[in-house]
């Protein structure tokens, strides 16, 4: 089943185009890498996929649907799509209450709560830190429960802006152990960008390169426009 | 030197007997300035966060207003009030010169300003990054403006604390909507200027030293609600 189907869909900042993608489709519970260098259009293309930013032209589908760009249709699609930034931010507050934070979005009754964030903690290896300012944590620690964060609200989506960059090796193990381990169990689909082709091989289902906005195929290096033709 | 070391005593003195003036003066000090304070945070607080949160033209403008009103001279609220409310103004009906009721309009209007401006900057410098993982968790957008106003409260209450820190304090606006009666509408300051107009400077020093000391006791208060934060 296909996740997300977009077509012809461009973003336009002033008058750069920083996204053209004619043709591109996600498939459900699959890992997807997206490669390219900085300034490629990854983090706006994640922006589009989370319903955080509109296109400026294009359809998208999710989950068959097709989405209208305006809040009021955005906020209960979010409630599936997770995004988990490159420099995630963490409420000033306790790890505890930073996954409760999207649980009681949700309504979730508050024994529930409490099962969940624990539950979400000890598969990221953070319980020991659940009543810890969240704002005094490392940068692994922010990213690992940023992550828990994520996947407290249990998304069909998971996408995450360069999960490992600014973390140190043991850390990047762990969390491409964590993403892996989710979409394994929960076939939650992952989207993930990086620019390491090491990540790329051990993680991804499907490569895709972003190069200047366009989308290419890493598996047969064509370009997403010949499919689309 | 000996006039501050007498004042400091004679405050001393004043605090531990209970005078019932004194008790009277800083009563209607804290009613009227935290009544005005209250009123002025909740359309402040609300506005600078609209101002804030929102795209609309001539945002740049309203902000600009709002700075320029800082400069507001007390006497000048004083005489627009009081031009609605004396007898001859359209507000003249409601007998509200020379009571708390017109101290209250007047402060307010005073630091109205002061909580809208601080409040704009408090939200402004809130980093994008707070709503946009609030949203990605699924919050509607009252829930994302209650996350971005949490994670600006240490600037809103240091808002709340500069308009209770100018009301308290303020001399003018008292004195001329209040008109300083005994037991109705004298304040710390209004006696203050009494005393001093008297000669009694021992007097209007103690007042100061007591102001100074509900302010700092005040300030305590709101450091608790201002929370645990980065700082």
């Amino acid at each position: 089943m296909k996740v997300y189907k977009i077509s012809k869909l461009t973003k336009v900042y002033a008058t750069r185009t920083v996204l053209d993608i004619p043709l591109l489709e996600i498939t459900k519970g699959r890992i997807y890498a997206l490669l390219g260098h900085n300034g490629a259009g990854k983090t706006t293309l994640l922006n589009i996929l989370g319903f955080l930013d509109p296109p400026t032209t294009g359809n998208i589908y999710y989950c068959r649907q097709p989405i209208q760009f305006t809040e009021f249709c955005l906020q209960p699609l979010r409630k599936s799509v997770v995004m988990v930034e490159q420099h995630p931010i963490l409420f000033t507050t306790t790890v505890h209450k930073n996954l409760e934070f999207g649980l009681k979005v949700r309504q979730m009754p508050k024994k529930e709560r409490d099962r969940i964030i624990k539950e979400s903690l000890a598969l990221v290896g953070m319980q020991h830190l659940a009543q810890a300012p969240a704002h005094r944590l490392s940068g692994g620690e922010t990213q690992r429960v940023a992550i828990a964060r994520a996947l407290a609200v249990n998304p069909e989506v998971l996408l995450c802006d360069e999960p490992t960059s600014s973390v140190d090796v043991e850390n990047q193990i762990a969390i491409i152990n964590i993403l892996r381990q989710v979409n394994d169990q929960k076939k939650i689909t992952i989207i993930f960008t990086t620019h390491d082709r090491y990540q790329v091989d051990s993680l991804a289902h499907h490569t895709l390169l972003l190069n200047h906005g366009k989308l290419f195929d890493a598996a047969d290096g064509k370009f997403f426009m010949k499919k689309a033709g | 030197m000996d006039l501050l070391v007498d004042s400091f005593f004679s405050a001393l003195l004043l605090v531990a007997s209970f005078d019932p003036e004194i008790v009277s003066i800083v009563a209607v000090s804290l009613k009227v300035s935290g009544t005005s304070t209250v009123l002025a945070s909740l359309m402040g607080i609300p506005l600078g966060f609209f101002i804030a949160f929102e795209s609309f033209a001539g945002k740049r403008m309203v902000i600009t207003c709002l700075n320029t009103l800082l400069a507001l001279p007390t006497v000048v609220i004083g005489l627009f009030v009081y031009a609605f409310i004396s007898r001859r103004g359209i507000l003249g009906p409601l007998d509200l010169l020379y009571t708390q009721k017109a101290m209250i309009i007047g402060q307010t209007i005073l630091i109205l300003p002061i909580v809208a401006t601080f409040t704009i900057a408090a939200i402004s410098r809130i980093d994008e990054r707070y709503s946009k993982t609030a949203m990605t968790l699924g919050a509607n957008r009252r829930q994302t403006a209650f996350v971005i106003l949490r994670e600006a409260r240490f600037g809103i209450v240091a808002a709340v604390i500069a308009a209770f820190g100018r009301v308290i304090a303020e001399v003018g606006i008292s004195m001329m909507l209040g008109g300083n009666a005994r037991g109705f509408t004298r304040t710390m300051t209004t006696a203050m200027a009494l005393e001093y107009d008297k000669g009694q400077f021992a007097l209007a020093v103690a007042l100061g030293i007591i102001l100074l000391g509900l302010s700092f006791t005040i300030n305590l208060m709101f450091h608790f609600f201002q929370g645990k934060t980065r700082i």
